[in-house]
């Protein structure tokens, strides 16, 4: 019988040692600010301004508001605007 | 998305199709395990508008669960991973215990699913005489994922690509150069779901005392050993250091050989011009590695041309190959290796490497309609302003419009590498290539 010992390749992350937890939600949406942020690909700002009418529709006084700077990753000008300004972000991911 | 988190406000990305794996491996790589996440099933840019409705209707619900309190927990398993850890395999000899190491390995997809040397205590202790640097010693947080590239977790893995302790300087010298290069060490492009791939290139003396072959030595082959080898400890280092692990932080739609890297030598005994590190800064006594992303590669066939002028133009009518954006920089450069039949002449002839960057800048030029492939321009966010004129033509016109390949003629990297024969391999490429030092990493 032999055994062979090797050593893990696999090294630790950096995010891994500075974890943080995502923030506390909202109980309801309603009377919130909704930012929608858009990374500038085909089809992204349809399916994300009808999140913001979807919304709209399930909460009472939902304001929305659309940014945009037209690429990925966002600007950090833009991201800081939407962060600054809404109650909650949603993006889409489309590429 | 984590960057709104992490400025006190929640924050949900609507993730398509196979990426749902990529932002597990995002959030972890980025420091917030939790971050919660909607996955629709395809990818909206290739989507029909009415689709691209339809299919974030259903996610609504999800949605709304992840934005507001009493919505189920993410789990996007943090995993109790011990880099420490060693992996012990039991088999009635020691060759099917190497076989059963790499049945574990490739299933976790550790390596490049060609067989795995096994790394060993004795087989990394062997490589560590190889630098000078201390096993603990950090080179840097290696993207796409930012695995903290010890020396130790460097040489792990090239013991699985079967390198020597003389490959040490120039493998921990690569990884460095990764950490260097453009934005983030290149982080979206290796990332991204085109097949953007590292390529190595070694100048100095280093260079022929480990033999790396500077003529044909992009591919296969017993003259090539070092090479590949070298380029395949930088890949594995990439993976599992560096976490570019395909499906996760690796979404090549396709994929593309070259990432099975390749690392090679300039010939600098060929070339008629200065080693590409002393353009650099470099001297020329000096060795140092320079890493390139590149997009693709076009043989560029010149069939009989001796003049300097018409070898030059063939390369600049080979640099066509490739896409512009209409963002608001055109980032875009071309790395070209110019074989010695190629840069001899062209030398001989009087131009300096500048001079011959500046004339294929000058002859590279291409319908900018069939750059910018053809892209519908209505709706689309990526035209910057100084490009919204555009819009104003048909598309007929933009095919019509003809406009320098590249911004400058520094963009144009030539490097003098190949044997016998004009034949030029010219890459789209970019962000601007990174070079380090090799001697400082000698034992």
């Amino acid at each position: 019988m032999y055994t062979l010992e090797v050593l893990n390749p696999v090294a630790q992350q950096r995010g891994v040692l500075t974890t943080r937890p995502i923030n506390p939600r909202p109980t309801s949406l309603d009377r919130k600010t909704v930012g929608l942020l858009w990374s500038g690909t085909h089809g992204g700002d349809v399916a994300l301004k009808r999140v913001g009418e979807l919304l709209q529709d399930m909460f009472s006084d939902v304001t929305v508001n659309f940014y945009t700077g037209g690429n990925y990753p966002a600007p950090p000008p833009i991201v800081r605007q939407a962060a600054e300004e809404c109650d909650v972000v949603v993006g889409a991911t489309a590429d | 998305m984590i960057e709104i988190e992490k400025m006190g406000k929640p924050a949900v990305p609507i993730v398509s199709g196979r990426f749902e794996q990529d932002a597990v491996a995002s959030s972890r790589t980025f420091a917030m395990p939790d971050l919660k996440f909607v996955t629709v099933p395809r990818i909206y840019r290739n989507l029909a508008l009415d689709e691209c409705v339809r299919q974030t209707e259903l996610a609504i619900d999800s949605l709304v669960h992840a934005l507001v309190s009493g919505g189920h927990e993410a789990d996007n398993g943090v995993d109790g991973h011990d880099p420490e850890r060693r992996y012990s395999y039991d088999a009635e000899d020691r060759y099917a215990a190497v076989l059963r190491m790499n049945d574990d390995f490739l299933s976790r997809d550790w390596g490049d699913s060609l067989p795995l040397y096994p790394a060993t205590r004795q087989a990394v202790d062997a490589l560590l005489q190889g630098t000078c640097l201390p096993s603990d010693h950090l080179v840097c947080d290696m993207p796409p994922g930012f695995g903290l590239a010890t020396v130790e977790k460097i040489a792990i893995n090239a013991a699985m690509a079967g390198a020597l302790p003389e490959h040490m300087p120039v493998i921990i010298a690569a990884v460095k150069a990764l950490s260097e290069l453009g934005p983030h060490g290149g982080k979206s492009l290796l990332m991204s779901t085109s097949p953007h791939a590292p390529v190595l290139v070694v100048n100095g003396p280093i260079a022929q005392e480990i033999g790396l072959n500077p003529r044909s030595g992009l591919g296969p082959g017993r003259d090539n050993q070092v090479n590949i080898t070298i380029g395949r400890a930088f890949s594995l280092c990439l993976r599992n250091i560096g976490q570019w692990y395909p499906g996760h932080m690796d979404m090549d739609t396709i994929g593309t050989t070259r990432k099975f890297v390749h690392c090679l030598a300039e010939n600098e005994a060929m070339s008629p011009w200065e080693p590409f590190h002393v353009d650099r800064g470099f001297n020329r006594e000096e060795s140092a590695i320079s890493i390139f992303v590149t997009d693709g590669e076009l043989d560029v066939q010149d069939q009989g041309n001796t003049g300097a002028e018409g070898l030059l133009k063939t390369i600049a009518c080979g640099c066509t190959f490739g896409t512009r954006s209409l963002g608001e920089r055109h980032d875009a450069e071309r790395l070209i290796f110019m074989p010695p039949d190629v840069a001899r002449p062209v030398g001989a002839q009087g131009f300096s490497k500048r001079g011959a960057q500046e004339f294929i800048h000058f002859n590279a030029n291409a319908s900018l309609g069939k750059m910018i492939q053809y892209m519908p321009l209505e709706g689309e966010a990526r035209v910057a302003a100084n490009w919204k004129w555009l819009l104003n033509h048909s598309e007929q016109e933009r095919l019509n419009m003809t406009v320098p390949v590249l911004e400058s003629a520094e963009r144009y990297y030539v490097l003098v590498i190949g044997a016998d024969r004009a034949k030029t391999l010219v890459m789209p490429s970019g962000p601007s290539p990174a070079t380090v030092g090799i001697d400082a990493y000698r034992p």
